[in-house]
């Protein structure tokens, strides 16, 4: 009876899959607006398209006078494929801990006869081929461009991406799985999501962090210099190049490549099913269980409103690790400028032009993130509405909960850079707290009222707040490199700024006096 | 003072209308020290009204008194002395109840010690002694329930709005509540609350109002309902459902709720 039942289990869950899968990016693109749909097809159209012709301006002078698989071409695939490997690992581990964590139907489903083990493998292979799919839609042009001007051999590079997105989905379910064996269900969601968090980003720091050490330089682009690479990268038949081979079409090696990808991923989600109806179980008891603070006989202190709001909110940022990680990202840009001060000590004065955009476009992001999570995110609206402060007390809190945060984290890198330049420090302080303040100016604007568990969805509330927010950045971080060059066309990114914020300003949503 | 009012709350005409009239020219009153169970079917307009009450809604038209505050033209003053308590608990996940006591104490700038002390109580009356120290992740609806209560009722508000509060809540939880909003009513504290429950506004409420599509369509104690809707059986289900006609989706027909207000009048 299995024997029977098992084959039609497996479709059913693909069909379900299917159709949340579809609905899940339906409304992550338009809300669920028949028109917003349209809308965002045709702009993912266009986009798709400037893509192509993007990738035409930067292939074009490499493969239409004969392409030569020499060491540069070599280190640029094999960084692309690396690249591509750690962003789908960390969405993978991302994926996975959500499957084994997230209540949604799992009790519907262990509590019915249907065999649990084929949806996760449902679900394994539907983050696999999601994955495939995202990176094809920045990737595929390329590969489209490469066809058309080197031949039909760059097409192997579909079949590599698959293989990528493969390796990183089983190496998510193997990571994930240890984590549960050596830290525990308590601790495995936390651990995953920082880590997810961390390796998206280090590949992309680490090789600016190697430029900044090797060349002074903060471009990870210097890492490609012929002369470099001879010194420091394997020899051309080095088996450390196999995967740039395989893109550029070599069959051995896309055949055992992608062969020895979905053994691994098999292999991988094979364990995963195993094991789990027993880790969705105790990961399950871990969400019942309530962390347990000292028993504490002080007194209350004697927060006026505005005080008891600011604390509030930092203590609930503080205590909430899932937050903390998906606000990390921006924090972890923050490295190479700091290395870079580091490296540059003592020496360089005029560093402050070349770090102070990055840190200011860092900190623009990370107050957006942070001003989102006090003035939309709150989980208790009705008690703040009801309470007896102004309106002006209730959001100037959360206001100053952000800029504390931030300046907790602008000080220490300006009062570094102090050290080899005031006038860098000062510009670079003035132009992060500007990019704070533009972040959390559109917050306010472009308000809506959501659970902060909402978080990761934010920016599919409103495309136009996530643009301004990102626009408003970009000037500030463009305006304080031109200060602190004392350049005068500095006044050029803060006209945008302010054009920016005024546009803003203009197309708020009408907010209605019950809002 | 406004706690010398003899009337607690006082709602004027007052209007709400989304895409049709959610509340329609509604008025009613609440004694100081007086328990009100406010009972409608489903999208009568109970919820909207007491929104409108707390001023987390904007009324189209009418006035609302709280303890002789006009609550539209000086809402913080009103808010000092009311507690809103939502059908669906608001609590903070990742604050213990302690803490989350002692931030609502700030909101309403309470002093410390005194906060501290009422907290104490508090949780002691519900039962949550033995967890003022865990997070409030963890705790069951009833037991989030219990805190945004303890919440509402730390800084001795006069009135008290309470939506079906004792939604989620089991029998001995659901005694616990009943039992101190009982000593608060004994104690002077105006409380109106709407509830599905008929036989807790049966037994706790010394007033009981009946709203069908925005409109009160019926008001006395039980006794007076009793006789004004000349019901065959006792009990307020059987009078209530007579009232509304049965109606579980806003109660009476449109032109119905005129009709019975001119029978109950």
């Amino acid at each position: 009876m299995s024997a029977i039942a098992a084959p039609s289990a497996l479709l059913r869950f693909s069909r379900h899959e299917l159709r949340l899968a579809w609905r899940d990016w339906a409304w992550m693109f338009s809300g669920w607006r028949n028109t917003s749909l349209r809308r965002a097809l045709i702009g993912m159209s266009m986009f798709y398209t400037i893509m192509h012709l993007i990738a035409y301006a930067v292939l074009s002078p490499h493969l239409s006078s004969g392409f030569v698989l020499d060491h540069t071409a070599l280190a640029m695939l094999s960084v692309t494929v690396l690249l591509s490997f750690t962003m789908m690992l960390s969405q993978a581990m991302e994926s996975v801990t959500r499957a084994f964590y997230a209540r949604d139907d799992l009790d519907l489903i262990l509590s019915s006869p249907a065999p649990s083990r084929d949806l996760f493998l449902v679900r394994i292979v539907m983050m696999a081929l999601t994955s495939w799919v995202m990176s094809a839609l920045v990737i595929s042009p390329f590969l489209n461009v490469a066809v058309v001007l080197g031949g039909e051999r760059w097409l192997s590079g579909y079949a590599v991406l698959l293989a990528v997105s493969l390796t990183a989905t089983g190496s998510g379910v193997l990571i994930t799985l240890a984590l549960f064996r050596m830290v525990g269900p308590q601790r495995t969601r936390l651990y995953a999501q920082i880590l997810a968090a961390v390796v998206g980003a280090a590949f992309l720091i680490g090789m600016q962090v190697v430029a900044i050490l090797s060349f002074g330089s903060i471009s990870r682009f210097v890492l490609f210099d012929p002369a470099f690479l001879a010194h420091h990268a394997p020899a051309e038949g080095s088996p450390w190049w196999f995967p740039a081979h395989a893109v550029a079409g070599q069959t051995s090696a896309v055949l055992l490549f992608f062969a020895a990808s979905v053994l691994f991923f098999a292999g991988g989600a094979w364990c995963g099913a195993v094991q789990f109806r027993r880790i969705v179980v105790s990961a399950l008891g871990v969400t019942e269980r309530t962390p347990r603070g000292r028993a504490s006989g002080r007194a209350f202190r004697g927060h006026a409103p505005l005080g008891a709001l600011v604390h509030k909110e930092l203590t609930l940022i503080a205590r909430d690790p899932w937050l903390v990680s998906q606000t990390l990202m921006q924090v972890l840009y923050l490295i190479p400028p700091a290395v870079m001060l580091w490296v540059s000590f003592g020496e360089n004065t005029e560093i402050s032009v070349i770090i102070a955009p990055v840190i200011v476009m860092a900190v623009g992001q990370l107050a957006g993130g942070l001003a989102w999570l006090t003035i939309s995110g709150e989980d208790a609206p009705d008690l703040i509405a009801t309470a007896p402060i102004s309106d002006f007390t209730r959001l100037w809190a959360k206001v100053l909960s952000v800029l504390t945060l931030v300046a907790a984290i602008v000080l220490p890198m300006s009062l570094c850079m102090a050290l080899l330049s005031v006038w860098g420090a000062l510009v670079t302080f003035a132009g992060a707290m500007t990019a704070a303040a533009s972040a959390i100016l559109v917050q306010l604007w472009f308000r809506a009222q959501a659970k902060r568990t909402n978080f990761r969805r934010r920016q599919v509330a409103s495309k136009a707040s996530t643009l301004a927010e990102a626009a408003a950045s970009i000037s500030c971080a463009a305006g304080t490199a031109l200060v602190a060059a004392g350049s005068p066309l500095a006044l050029l990114p803060v006209v945008l700024l302010f054009t920016v914020i005024a546009i803003s300003w203009s197309i708020r949503p009408k907010r209605s006096a019950n809002a | 003072m406004p706690s010398a009012s003899p009337v607690a709350l006082d709602i004027l005409n007052l209007h709400k209308r989304f895409s049709e009239p959610a509340v329609n020219d509604l008025s009613l009153t609440v004694r100081a020290g007086e328990f009100y169970a406010l009972l409608g079917p489903n999208g009568a307009g109970k919820t909207t009204t007491l929104r409108m009450v707390a001023g987390l809604l904007e009324a189209d038209a009418g006035a609302v008194r709280i303890c002789g505050i006009d609550a539209f033209a000086d809402p913080i003053a009103a808010k000092q002395v009311l507690a809103w308590v939502p059908d669906e608990p608001m609590v903070y996940d990742k604050l213990t109840p302690l803490e989350y006591l002692e931030f609502v104490a700030g909101l309403w700038s309470m002093e410390p010690d005194h906060a501290r002390f009422r907290a104490d109580t508090l949780l002691e009356s519900f039962g949550l002694a033995p967890h003022s120290n865990e997070r409030c992740g963890g705790f069951s609806k009833g037991m989030r329930q219990k805190v945004a209560l303890a919440g509402a009722l730390i800084h001795e508000p006069r009135l008290i709005i309470l939506d079906e509060p004792l939604t989620g809540l089991d029998a001995g939880s659901a005694r616990q509540v009943k039992k101190v909003l009982s000593g608060l009513v004994e104690q002077g504290v105006s409380i109106i609350m709407t509830t599905h429950i008929l036989e807790v506004a049966e037994r706790m409420a010394d007033r009981i109002g009946i709203i069908a599509r925005g409109k009160l369509v019926a008001e006395g104690t039980l006794e007076e309902l009793r006789e004004r809707a000349s019901a065959d059986g006792n009990s307020l289900e059987d009078i209530f459902l007579e009232i509304v006609g049965g109606d579980s989706e806003g109660g009476a027909q449109p032109g119905e709720a005129d009709h019975l207000e001119e029978k109950v009048a």
